[in-house]
């Protein structure tokens, strides 16, 4: 409950001090000291004008191509020294590869006990009739976990480049001053946007059927997520960005995929504890076959598949808009 | 008995064999058309097309396999040609509506 | 039964062909045209009617399981998104195209009312 009081009243208490102090229009506890306000820094004319012919004079040296010497320099050096640095990469990656083995002879390195062992026992151990799966998710998947904290910083390297922040004007309003090919582009289409009534719900149903039968057949976290994140752009193109943004704006996104990675970290975190050793875990594998079944890898492919659907709709968003 | 079944099975083989170097041919004359044709809007009718003719390559190679999880591949192929077509249409429309908006200003400024 | 199965491959196969008839119209006809809003007509034929009886000959061929009901849920897609599509392009052609008093005539609605007039008159 909050009521005005008079000015007079308001002068005495210390809060209108405080304020004042902190203006600088009087020093409340020193005493009658008046501070005055700096004033604005105005330059006359002639230094600005001069100042403009030097901002002239430097822009038409450095923008002076033709008779720049370092341009012309780093031009000749140019051509010179890619086609040197391609012989290099060419003659390094022949050397590397005369030194392999021949394709498909029996006593090859690959050809060892760690293939058979997952063909062999992949589906007692994990319980994933699709043995991809299996390896990418149990015995890899600490690999996983790095593959999925890569698409997270490449996110975050995309906020920090492509976004832009949001003009102000003085009433605190946004003002959107867009310079982009955005606001020239088509926008509430009719007919794009009955087919994708119709067209995108199906699109996220598959997406999380193919993320659901991961450990059954082919698909899995990455390939569904990349579904879901397709239907979300076909969506955003539909409706545009003032749908979109009631459901999925950036805080979403950073709530989303922290929340995924954490919940792989701490889902798989008994096998990183014991130093990826596979020993039992407590959770039961199931029949193979059914939905509930292999362990932990169904919740792995649901994480991994989140973290990949925000990846998607906000590199697009990014390269698109520049922000939310 | 035996040999019709066998009979059929070979049938089926050299049916699907047939299509599918007919359907390989065609997509190399998209291929052609699509660097051939003059205008933005031919290339993208050109991929589109290429699009549906290896969905039908992908859905003959399921069948004959006896694989079924390669339909899946089929759908998200159909989808992926949707969205680039959209994609690209919007895109090029923003760009060239820019670029004459520009052009337009400059002229303005020059008279 | 041999002559159940026998029957089914002479309809799938019919079917598949027929589908690959289509196909090679579509090419022939993208080839003979000569502006891109004529080349569409060909173009969205395959689209639809040849995406969706080479694949109906592939349902028969392959008996009702879930893959058929997968083959089928692609020509309903394809149902939707192909006239989708198309509309875009021809709006990115009527957009962008500088010379169109070359390639086609524009009318105004009232204009194709009073032709329509007076035909019937």
């Amino acid at each position: 409950m909050s009521r005005k009081i008079p000015d007079s009243e308001y002068e005495k208490t210390l809060s209108y001090k405080l304020k004042s102090w902190l203006d600088g229009t009087k020093d409340a506890f020193v005493g009658t000291v008046e501070m005055k306000p700096q004033p604005d820094f105005c330059e006359d004319e002639e230094t600005l004008i001069k100042r403009e012919k030097e901002k002239k004079q430097r822009k038409e040296r450095v923008y002076d191509i033709a008779n720049n010497i370092e341009i012309n320099i780093f031009k000749k050096f140019y051509s010179v020294f890619c086609v040197a640095f391609c012989l290099f990469l060419v003659t390094m990656l022949l050397i590397a590869v005369s030194y392999l083995p021949s394709y498909g002879h029996p006593e090859n390195p690959v050809n060892n006990e760690v293939s058979e062992r997952y063909i062999e026992s992949g589906l007692q151990e994990t319980g994933a009739v699709n043995i991809v799966t299996g390896m990418i998710l149990d015995y890899r998947a600490f690999d996983t976990l790095g593959e999925s904290h890569v698409l997270f910083i490449a996110t975050c390297t995309v906020l920090i480049l492509l976004r832009r922040d949001r003009k102000k004007d003085e009433w605190g309003n946004d003002i959107d001053i867009e310079v982009n090919d955005r606001i020239y582009e088509p926008k509430n289409d009719l007919i794009l946007q009955t087919a994708a009534r119709v067209l995108v719900p199906p699109i996220i149903i598959f997406g999380i059927y193919v993320i659901l039968g991961g450990h059954l057949g082919p698909g899995g976290g990455f390939s569904g997520g990349a579904i879901i994140g397709a239907g979300l752009i076909l969506y955003l193109n539909a409706f545009g960005f003032k749908k979109t943004e009631r459901f999925f704006k950036e805080k979403t996104y950073k709530i989303m995929s922290v929340c995924a990675l954490g919940c792989y970290c701490l889902a798989k975190s008994y096998s990183f504890y014991t130093g990826a050793n596979h020993i039992e875990s407590v959770i039961p594998l199931g029949t193979p076959g059914a939905i509930l079944s292999s362990g932990l890898i169904l919740i792995l492919n649901i994480c991994v598949g989140i973290v990949v659907a925000g990846t998607m709709y906000t590199f697009y968003v990014m390269f698109r808009k520049g922000g939310y | 008995m035996q040999t019709g079944i066998q009979a059929l099975d070979y049938a089926y083989r050299y049916l699907f064999i047939a299509v599918l170097i007919a359907l390989a041919i065609m997509v190399i004359l998209c291929l052609i058309y699509a660097i051939k044709g003059p205008r933005i809007a031919d290339r993208i009718v050109a991929t589109n097309m290429m699009g549906t003719i290896v969905m039908v390559i992908i859905a003959i190679l399921a069948v004959m396999l006896n694989e079924g999880y390669l339909v899946d591949i089929c759908i998200i192929y159909a989808m992926i040609s949707f969205l680039a077509v959209i994609v690209l249409t919007k895109v090029y429309m923003g760009v060239y509506r820019e670029k004459n908006e520009k052009e337009n200003k400059g002229e303005e400024k020059l008279s | 039964m041999e002559i159940v199965e026998w029957l089914r491959f002479i309809v799938g196969a019919a079917l598949m062909i027929c589908g690959l008839i289509i196909f090679i119209i579509e090419i022939v006809g993208v080839f003979r045209f000569k502006y891109v809003l004529n080349r569409m007509h060909a173009a969205a034929m395959g689209d639809t009617l040849g995406i969706g009886l080479s694949l109906l000959g592939l349902i028969i061929i392959s008996g009702l399981n879930f893959t058929s009901f997968k083959l089928l849920c692609v020509i309903v897609f394809l149902w939707f998104s192909s006239p989708t599509s198309s509309h875009l392009i021809a709006r990115l052609e009527v957009a962008t195209d500088e010379e169109r008093e070359k390639h086609y005539e524009i009318k105004a609605l009232d204009d194709i009312k009073n032709e329509k007039e007076n035909k019937g008159n």
